[in-house]
C-alpha cells in the first residue's frame, strides 16, 4: 500500500519510455534533395522527428511502406524558386508544417534578395517588422500555477489519507469488537490508555508513510536534478517546483495530520459502534462519506479562495482539514487565524478522545446496550 | 482478599444479579456453580470493571485500582488470542499489559510451554496451533505473570483429564503461594475436589453459600448406601425410603425422607443380617445442584 504510488510512477513512466520509443521511429520523416545543402539546412534548423539515415526517395519509399516513417518531404529548386513535397498516409502535424514553411520562406528570401540585387540597407528595410511583445509578470504566473498544484495536492493527499485509513481503522477495530482477547486486555489495561495507544499506532504507521513519500520525493526529486537533460526542464520550473514545496511543507503538514487524527478518532468509533464485527466493512462508511463531503466541498472554491464559506469552514472541525490549507496556499489568512483554527481542531481531538475514551469498553465488549443518541442525551 | 458486597446488576428488564455477596480469601478458592445465565460471567464482568454495578467489590480492602489490575490473571468463557502472533509475541504482549518486562518473561516461557506439554515452539505462530494448544497457551498468558487474583470462566471446558489435571495443578500452585482463585464451571467433581468454598447462583440470587461440607450438611445425611441381599421392593418398603436405585446388582443408594431415618433402617437390615456397606452420608454437590434447579422459584 505504501509503496503503491511509487510503483504506480514507475510504471507510468516506464510505460510511456517504452511507448514513445516504439512510437519514435514511426513518426519520423525524411527529407530528400538533389541539393545537399538544401538538406542540411533544414535538418540543421530542425533536428528533431527526422530520420537522418534516408537520402533517397526508394529509400523513403521502402521505409514507409514498413511503417517506420511517418513521410517523407522532398526538396528542390527550379529556377531560384524553392518547392517542397510532402508524401505520407496522413498529413503533415501543424507544427512540422509551419516549419517547413518557415524554412522555405526564409531561404526563399535570401534566394529572391539575392536575385533582386538590393543594397544592405534596402535588405535592412525589407526585413522590418512589426514588433509584438507580451508584458507577463512571470513570478505571479508561476505563484498562480503553484497555488492551483499545491491546492490540488493537499486537497487529493488529505483525502486519500484519511479515507484510506479511516477504513483500516474502522474495520480493524470493529473486527475486534465482542472478542474475548478484548475482556482479556480490559482485564490489563484501561479502555482509555488502550484507545490512545491503538489511536497512536495508526497515526505512528500514517507518519511513516508520509515519511517515506517525503523522502521518495526527495529522492526522485534529488535524482531529476542530477540528470543533464532535464536540466533544461529543471531551469524552467524551477520557481514553481519551489513554490509548491514551500506551500505543501508549512502548517500544511500539521493540518494533514490534524485531520488525520480527527478522522481516525471518528472512524475509530464507528468501528466500535457496529452492531457485531460481521458489519465491519459497513463501519467506516459514514466516515469516508463525510471525507467526501469536506473533499467535494472544495471543488466549487478552488479559483475562489476568498469566499466566505471558505472562511467559515476553515474553522469547522474535519472541514478546516481541507479548507484551511487551501486558505494557506492562497496566503491571505493570519498566523493567528490560523492557530485558532488549529486550537479548535486539537479541542474538538482531546473532547471526542476523551468521550470515545469512555465508551469504548463498553461499546468494544458489548455491555452496553445503549445507542449513540442515547449516550448523548443520557448524563451518566 | 477480594470482598463482593450486595452487588446488584439490572440489563434492561432482566435483573442478571441480585444482592450477591462472598469473600475469597488468599490462598482460598471459591467455586461459583449455576445453570447458564444464572450470572456467573456477570459476577465476573463486575469483578473487572467491565460493566457498572450497584454494590461494592474491594481487593485487599480498597476498590480496584488501575494497578491492582495487574496481579489479575483472568481466563475468559470463550478462549481468543491473536492469531498471527508467536507464542512468544502473545505471551511477552500480554505479560507486558500486566505491568511485566518482556526480559523477565522470556526466559520463563520454555518452562510453561513444557509444564503445559504444549505442542509447539516460543516461535510457532499461535493460528498454527490446535484448538487444545492455543487454550493451553491462553492459560499460560493468565498464569504466568503470578496473579494474586485468579479469575477463571470455565477453565476447564474443552480440556483433555490429563490437560484437566495439568490445570488443577497450576491452579493448587496458584493457591499455595497465596492466590485467591475463583472459578466458574459445570462439572461439579472439580469443584468438589479444589474449593474450599462454593457459592451457587440461581437467577441472579446466590441459593448456596459456604465450604463443601456446610453446604452438603446443610441437606442432611439423606443419601444410604448399602450392600445387601434384601430385594428392591423390601428396602423400598423400609419406613423413612423415599425411593431405591441400584447401582449394582446387591448395591443400592436408598435415598430417605429424613436424616433419622438411618438407625431404625440399621436396625432393621442387620437383625440376623450380615451386610457388607452400609453408609449415610449428605447429598453429592452434583445431586445438590440438581437439587436447587429443580426447586420453584422464590
Amino acid at each position: 500500500m505504501v509503496l503503491g504510488p511509487f510503483l504506480m510512477l514507475g510504471l507510468t513512466v516506464g510505460i510511456t519510455y517504452v511507448s514513445s520509443r516504439s512510437n519514435a521511429s514511426s513518426q519520423n520523416i525524411a527529407v530528400i534533395a538533389k541539393t545537399p545543402t538544401l538538406r542540411q539546412n533544414f535538418i540543421a534548423e530542425n533536428p528533431s522527428n527526422i530520420d537522418k539515415q534516408i537520402t533517397t526517395v526508394s529509400a523513403a519509399k521502402q521505409a514507409l511502406h514498413q511503417n517506420h516513417l511517418a513521410g517523407y518531404l522532398v526538396l528542390t529548386q527550379t529556377d531560384q524558386r524553392l518547392q517542397a513535397d510532402y508524401h505520407g498516409p496522413k498529413a503533415l502535424s501543424k507544427g512540422l508544417k509551419a516549419q517547413v514553411q518557415n524554412y522555405l520562406a526564409q531561404t526563399q528570401q535570401v534566394k529572391n534578395y539575392q536575385q533582386a540585387k538590393l543594397t544592405a540597407k534596402q535588405q535592412r528595410l525589407l526585413q522590418r517588422t512589426p514588433k509584438l511583445t507580451q508584458h507577463i509578470a512571470a513570478s505571479t504566473g508561476t505563484a498562480n500555477l503553484a497555488k492551483t498544484i499545491s491546492f490540488w495536492l493537499i486537497v487529493t493527499m488529505i483525502y486519500i489519507i484519511l479515507v484510506t485509513y479511516a477504513s483500516i481503522t474502522a474495520q480493524e477495530i470493529a473486527s475486534d469488537k465482542g472478542t474475548k482477547i478484548m475482556e482479556i486486555i480490559f482485564s490489563s489495561t484501561t479502555a482509555v490508555s488502550y484507545f490512545v495507544g491503538k489511536i497512536c499506532g495508526i497515526l505512528l504507521v500514517i507518519l511513516t508513510q508520509i515519511a517515506i513519500y517525503l523522502l521518495g520525493g526527495w529522492a526522485i526529486y534529488s535524482w531529476a536534478l542530477s540528470r543533464p537533460h532535464l536540466h533544461a526542464m529543471w531551469t524552467q520550473y524551477h520557481a514553481l517546483v519551489t513554490a509548491i514545496l514551500h506551500n505543501l511543507l508549512n502548517l500544511n503538514l500539521l493540518y494533514l495530520l490534524v485531520g488525520v487524527i480527527l478522522f481516525t478518532l471518528v472512524a475509530a468509533y464507528s468501528g466500535a459502534v457496529v452492531a457485531k464485527a460481521e458489519d465491519a466493512s459497513k463501519a467506516a462508511q459514514p466516515v469516508v462519506m463525510l471525507g467526501m463531503v469536506g473533499f467535494f466541498a472544495t471543488f466549487p472554491f478552488q479559483n475562489n479562495l476568498d469566499a466566505l464559506p471558505v472562511k467559515i469552514m476553515s474553522y469547522v472541525p474535519f472541514l478546516s482539514s481541507y479548507f484551511m490549507p487551501m486558505r494557506i496556499i492562497n496566503g491571505t489568512v493570519s498566523l493567528g487565524t490560523q492557530l485558532i483554527s488549529l486550537g479548535l481542531a486539537l479541542l474538538t481531538i482531546a473532547a471526542l478522545a476523551g468521550y470515545i475514551g469512555r465508551k469504548y469498553q463498553h461499546l468494544m465488549l458489548q455491555t452496553d446496550s445503549h445507542s449513540v443518541w442515547q449516550h448523548l442525551l443520557k448524563r451518566r | 482478599m477480594l470482598s463482593i458486597q450486595h452487588i446488584r446488576k439490572r440489563f434492561d428488564d432482566v435483573l442478571a444479579l441480585n444482592d450477591v455477596s462472598f469473600d475469597v480469601a488468599n490462598g482460598q478458592i471459591l467455586g461459583l456453580i449455576g445453570q447458564n445465565g444464572a450470572g456467573k460471567s456477570t459476577t465476573f464482568h463486575s469483578i473487572l470493571n467491565f460493566i457498572t454495578y450497584d454494590g461494592q467489590i474491594t481487593w485487599q480492602g480498597h476498590a480496584f485500582t488501575a494497578q491492582d489490575f495487574n496481579h489479575i490473571g483472568y481466563l475468559p468463557e470463550e478462549r481468543s488470542l491473536m492469531t498471527k502472533l508467536t507464542i512468544e509475541q502473545q505471551i511477552v504482549y500480554l505479560a507486558r499489559l500486566k505491568g511485566q518486562k518482556a526480559r523477565d518473561i522470556r526466559p520463563q516461557i520454555d518452562d510453561w510451554l513444557a509444564r503445559f506439554a504444549v505442542k509447539g515452539t516460543r516461535k510457532s505462530k499461535i493460528g498454527s496451533l490446535s484448538k487444545g494448544n492455543q487454550q493451553k497457551v491462553q492459560l499460560i498468558c493468565t498464569l504466568i505473570h503470578r496473579p494474586d487474583l485468579l479469575i477463571l470462566d470455565e477453565p476447564f471446558s474443552g480440556l483433555d483429564p490429563v490437560n484437566a489435571d495439568l490445570l488443577k495443578q497450576a491452579i493448587l500452585d496458584a493457591k499455595q503461594r497465596g492466590a485467591a482463585i475463583i472459578f466458574s464451571s459445570h462439572d461439579m467433581e472439580n469443584v468438589t475436589e479444589l474449593c474450599d468454598q462454593l457459592v451457587m447462583l440461581r437467577t441472579g440470587n446466590v441459593v448456596l453459600h459456604g465450604t463443601l461440607q456446610d453446604v452438603r450438611n446443610q441437606f442432611g445425611k439423606t443419601e444410604l448406601f448399602v450392600t445387601t441381599d434384601w430385594s428392591t421392593d423390601r428396602l423400598a418398603a423400609l419406613p423413612g425410603v423415599a425411593s431405591v436405585t441400584v447401582r449394582q446388582p446387591g448395591q443400592y443408594r436408598l435415598h430417605l425422607t429424613a436424616a433419622d431415618a438411618g438407625p431404625a433402617i440399621f436396625q432393621e437390615l442387620t437383625q440376623g443380617h450380615y451386610i457388607e456397606e452400609f453408609s449415610q452420608q449428605p447429598p453429592t454437590l452434583d445431586e445438590i445442584f440438581r437439587l436447587k434447579v429443580g426447586e420453584p422459584h422464590a
